[in-house]
């Protein structure tokens, strides 16, 4: 159900001003969601004083100089610092992107908010719990699914067919796109979003899978797949450079030649 | 799971409150917004019709409500909403039919033409009504 507002008790309040770092000539502001469990009550937005030459250059780097110099207490998933692992995904700036491949001379002048991965469960600070974006993904399922004996030693692909999966299987699954979209904000229960539709796109389009006709059977209902209204979020905020949006539009043409 | 608190006393994250808006979503909140609007705007195209199967005195009342400041208001919205979700539904058709016009930066540009192609051909039509 398309909810405008936030319901209650999700409202961040305004929160705490930290102490400005001593002796720095290149100050920025940083507005970040804080939410601690164990405190309860409603999120906060929190202000915190980075000095900019001491940070490093990206985002990721703020947070990192936040935690160690500042407030030890902010919460965030990272891992592998160069944009393969997807743990850093958040909202940075209004945009969903991964924290350590946003530099600083991508971010406009003024206040900069950074906020969790819109319209999900927060467990603490900007860490949201994920746990029906991974069913999601498990749902279409994202393996080779085949009914032809296995072969000696591989199941072969032409050079063509292997490039239909060019810009399909560089997701790295941060769900930056799937919490961009403003349909899966509405019905993120029951639209599977656009990074499990991308993931079950690969599938179908893989010359080596042979339950193309099972998988569109499973996307067949009013809301699962045909939930796109072509908004765009997703593609404008992938940090992979990734078009969720497309493989959806293809999707659908698949459903629409199979019955045709 | 001993000492975690239950997943519904978790709060939501902040969506439409911290987005920054940007071309392709407001194309297509648009779409839906002028798409109701031309829903109510066929009650007057009827009415224009059922004025003017009644008759001269009351076609003429119908006259002076189009062409008082206000209905010229409301025709001038109108037809900014039958162009708009004119074009983009061409968009849409291409999207759906040759899977084409994805690429953000082609799509963003897409919709700023569909929003500069209904209002400004919307105040031509008007130009040409008043003038001509």
């Amino acid at each position: 159900m398309v909810q405008l507002t936030l319901p209650k008790g999700s409202a961040p309040k305004k929160g705490k001003t930290w102490p400005k770092p001593q002796g720095a000539t290149n100050l920025r502001q940083f507005k970040i969601y804080r939410y601690s469990p164990d405190e309860g009550g409603n999120p906060r937005w929190d202000t915190y004083w980075v000095d900019m030459d001491r940070a490093g250059t990206m985002i990721l780097d703020v947070l990192l100089y936040i935690k160690n110099n500042v407030d030890p207490t902010l919460a965030f998933r990272r891992s592998c610092r160069e944009g393969v692992c997807g743990s850093c995904a958040m909202n940075i700036d209004g945009q969903n992107t991964i924290a350590c491949t946003k530099g600083f001379d991508e971010l406009p002048g003024g206040v900069i908010t950074i906020a969790p991965l819109p319209s999900q469960p927060v467990v603490k600070d900007l860490i949201p719990d994920l746990t029906n974006f991974y069913a999601q993904h498990a749902y279409v399922q994202p393996f080779l699914k085949t009914v032809t004996p296995e072969p000696e030693k591989e199941w072969k692909q032409s050079e063509e067919d292997r490039e239909e999966l060019n810009g399909l299987y560089e997701c790295i699954l941060c769900a930056s796109c799937t919490t961009s979209c403003p349909s899966y904000w509405w019905n993120g229960d029951k639209y599977l979003g656009p990074a499990a539709l991308l993931q079950a796109y690969r599938w179908l389009i893989d010359s080596r899978d042979e339950a193309t006709g099972e998988r569109l059977d499973d996307l067949e209902d009013p809301f699962k797949l045909y939930r796109c209204h072509t908004i765009m979020n997703c593609a404008q905020v992938c940090p992979k450079g990734l078009n969720p949006a497309k493989a959806i539009a293809k999707i659908k043409h698949m459903m629409v030649e199979r019955v045709s | 799971m001993s000492g975690t608190p239950r997943a519904d006393t978790r709060p939501l994250s902040p969506h439409l409150q911290i987005w920054r808006p940007h071309l392709t979503m407001a194309a297509s909140i648009t779409h839906r917004i002028t798409g109701v609007a031309l829903y109510f705007g066929t009650f007057l195209i009827t009415a224009w019709i059922v004025a003017l199967a009644t008759g001269a005195e009351c076609y003429s009342t119908i006259e002076g409500l189009v062409t008082a400041w206000y209905g010229q208001i409301i025709m001038y919205l109108w037809a900014v909403a039958v162009l708009y979700h004119f074009a983009n539904g061409i968009r849409h058709l291409l999207w759906d039919g040759p899977n084409i016009g994805f690429e953000p930066k082609t799509a963003s540009a897409v919709s700023l033409f569909n929003y500069v192609f209904a209002f400004v051909g919307a105040a031509a039509i008007m130009a040409a009504t008043i003038w001509l």
